[in-house]
């Protein structure tokens, strides 16, 4: 069963097995009058390049900061080789658009460090097959209050939005094509025109996060409880869809979460196997009845 | 472990303190524990733990030999751990020594009990074959297969899984056999004992981040942890082994307070580890 190793007893094991079987009947019709016969068994070794990420310019990606190096920062992003954010390629902290001067140069760590979550669109290929990437609007940027989370790349289809705010739950959802995904509190996007304060606010606040912070100072930046249970959740639905290897998608995963909150469970029980298999069962009727509907 | 930035660290701090943690735990609750028996058929007694993503196996083989002349009528009984290179790179050659021999120190402190034999997890007598002249070794090995988090707790509960499901040949030695010299056991009878595991203690590991202790930290939350206590606990509600790791000191008080929250905790996880290892034998059974 795809080696999903969960301890389930006897009728989990049943019932999951008949959702997965119905998925895959349901899978095989939508592929119009086709028939598939397997000739031979390849045996496919999964952590080889083979399901790894493929990159294509306009893609959204999540990376991690590696390297800080001159005029660029390198960022590991679940590829076979780094990807390569040039300074000209990112957006000032105070907004203007001019040349990069030695001074940016110099300041390159008051934007990036090395291990931030960084958000960015791939803009090309260098030469030698690594990426290039941009982070020119101000949706981009650096990713903090909230958590990273990998899946297989090849679980994120590429859609017209990746970036989700959703309102109601008062979260950034941002699904890179690479398989990084962020769950994290809110942030308003920043705005150009406020200069001089967004400068003071962020030398502040990056101030005082290097220095040692009492316990109660650092208590009241902590996210909100309600907002943290949401990100929870939609965190530990993403990580059963990608257990039962489920496209990740916007839709799959609010689904998911109604479902958990519907059947009021614990968040820390949508880890466990019965939860697994439910949304197993809701995913193969949600299919059969959008399947009977057009057909 | 790439390591966090300083927001996601945030983060993580930020729910403990608020007991929601990453995954919607509580600080006292534990991963959904995955439990398999007779994972290596070559062996006299093995079991797979999986806790979240860290999987752990445990094995235990039983060779003939002679018993320790300080304690004749008991077997000896060893234990080392190993750290396989598929866990992470930073696992590759020597890497894993120094983590290696951390757990097996901790483990034969929680587990083997002293010099005299007091306090084992269980009693190695069950092992002797002629006293003074017979017995079994057991080895015990423990193998961390993917590490994140809480490795100490996960390669007890295996352990402890692992001996469940030893089973220890019946030898019959003909009588009037001289033993000094390599004696003739017969061990066609494909008989078997058990042994006595009710004995066997639990480890729980409370992680210190900020003024709140967690248990069965993920490799991220660790790397938050300011020290950590590793209590294993038996059945009874009594300490059989105590270790501390981690930097900082810690006040006299926070580390009783740590015991009886770990005394605490120890319950559920006793309750939870014998059913699933009882789960665990039956299917290996039908199958």
């Amino acid at each position: 069963m795809r080696g999903i190793q969960l301890s389930l007893n006897q009728t989990q094991r049943l019932r999951l097995q008949t959702a997965l079987e119905l998925l895959e009947t349901l899978s095989s019709k939508a592929s119009l009058n086709a028939s598939v016969t397997v000739a031979d068994n390849i045996p496919v070794n999964y952590e080889d390049g083979v399901l790894k990420y493929k990159p294509e310019i306009g893609d959204i990606i999540v990376g991690r900061v590696i390297e800080v190096a001159p005029k660029r920062w390198r960022l590991e992003i679940n590829f076979i080789q780094d990807a390569v954010l040039m300074l000209s390629s990112m957006t000032l902290p105070d907004g203007i658009q001019r040349r990069r001067t030695a001074v940016d140069e110099l300041n390159m760590r008051s934007i990036f460090e090395e291990i931030d979550v960084v958000c960015a669109e791939v803009r090309g290929f260098q030469h030698d097959g690594s990426l290039h990437l941009q982070a020119r609007s101000q949706k981009y940027g650096k990713l903090e209050r909230g958590q990273l989370l990998t899946i297989p790349p090849y679980l994120v289809k590429r859609r017209k939005q990746h970036f989700h705010h959703l309102e109601q739950y008062g979260v950034d959802l941002i699904i890179g094509c690479n398989g990084f995904i962020w769950v994290g509190e809110h942030v308003e996007a920043k705005d150009d025109m406020v200069v001089d304060d967004q400068v003071n606010k962020s030398e502040q606040h990056s101030s005082k996060s290097r220095n040692w912070t009492s316990l109660e100072e650092q208590e009241q930046t902590h996210t909100p409880a309600e907002t943290r249970q949401n990100i929870c959740r939609i965190a530990n639905a993403i990580r059963v869809l990608s257990t039962l290897g489920f496209n990740v998608t916007l839709d799959v995963i609010m689904e998911t979460v109604y479902l958990s909150s519907s059947l009021n469970l614990e968040i820390h029980e949508m880890l466990g196997a019965e939860f697994c298999v439910l949304v197993a069962e809701s995913e193969a009727e949600r299919r059969s009845s959008s399947a009977k509907r057009k057909g | 472990m790439v390591g966090l930035s300083a927001g996601e660290k945030h983060f993580i701090q930020g729910g403990i303190a608020q007991d929601l943690r990453a995954d919607g735990r509580k600080r006292l609750n534990y991963r959904p524990i995955y439990v398999e028996t007779g994972v290596i058929p070559q062996a006299d007694g093995s079991a797979k733990v999986k806790m979240g993503a860290t999987e752990v196996i445990a094995s235990v083989k039983l060779d003939l030999a002679r018993p320790n002349p300080s304690q004749p009528g008991k077997g000896k009984v060893s234990l080392f751990v190993s750290c396989s290179a598929t866990a992470g790179p930073m696992f590759e050659g020597r890497g894993s020594e120094e983590l290696s021999a951390e757990l097996s120190v901790a483990l034969q402190r929680c587990l083997l009990g002293g010099k005299s034999g007091a306090g084992a997890a269980f009693d190695p007598s069950c092992l002797s074959i002629v006293d003074g002249k017979l017995c079994w070794d057991a080895y015990i090995d423990g193998l961390v297969v993917s590490a994140d988090g809480n490795l100490l707790d996960a390669l007890g509960a295996a352990i402890k899984a692992a001996l469940t499901n030893t089973r220890v040949p019946v030898a019959n030695v003909p009588a009037g056999a001289s033993l000094d010299e390599d004696p003739d056991v017969d061990l066609s009878s494909q008989e078997t004992t058990r042994i006595d595991t009710s004995g066997v203690p639990v480890i729980v590991t409370l992680t210190k981040v900020g003024r709140h202790y967690i248990v069965d930290a993920t490799s991220e939350e660790e790397s938050q942890m300011s020290s950590a206590v590793s209590v294993s606990i038996n059945k009874e509600r009594r300490i059989c082994g105590l270790t501390k790791r981690g930097g900082a000191g810690l006040d006299p008080s926070i580390i009783l307070d740590m015991i009886s929250v770990a005394s605490h905790v120890s319950e559920q996880l006793m309750n939870k580890l014998d059913s699933e290892i009882a789960a665990a034998e039956a299917d290996e059974q039908d199958t």
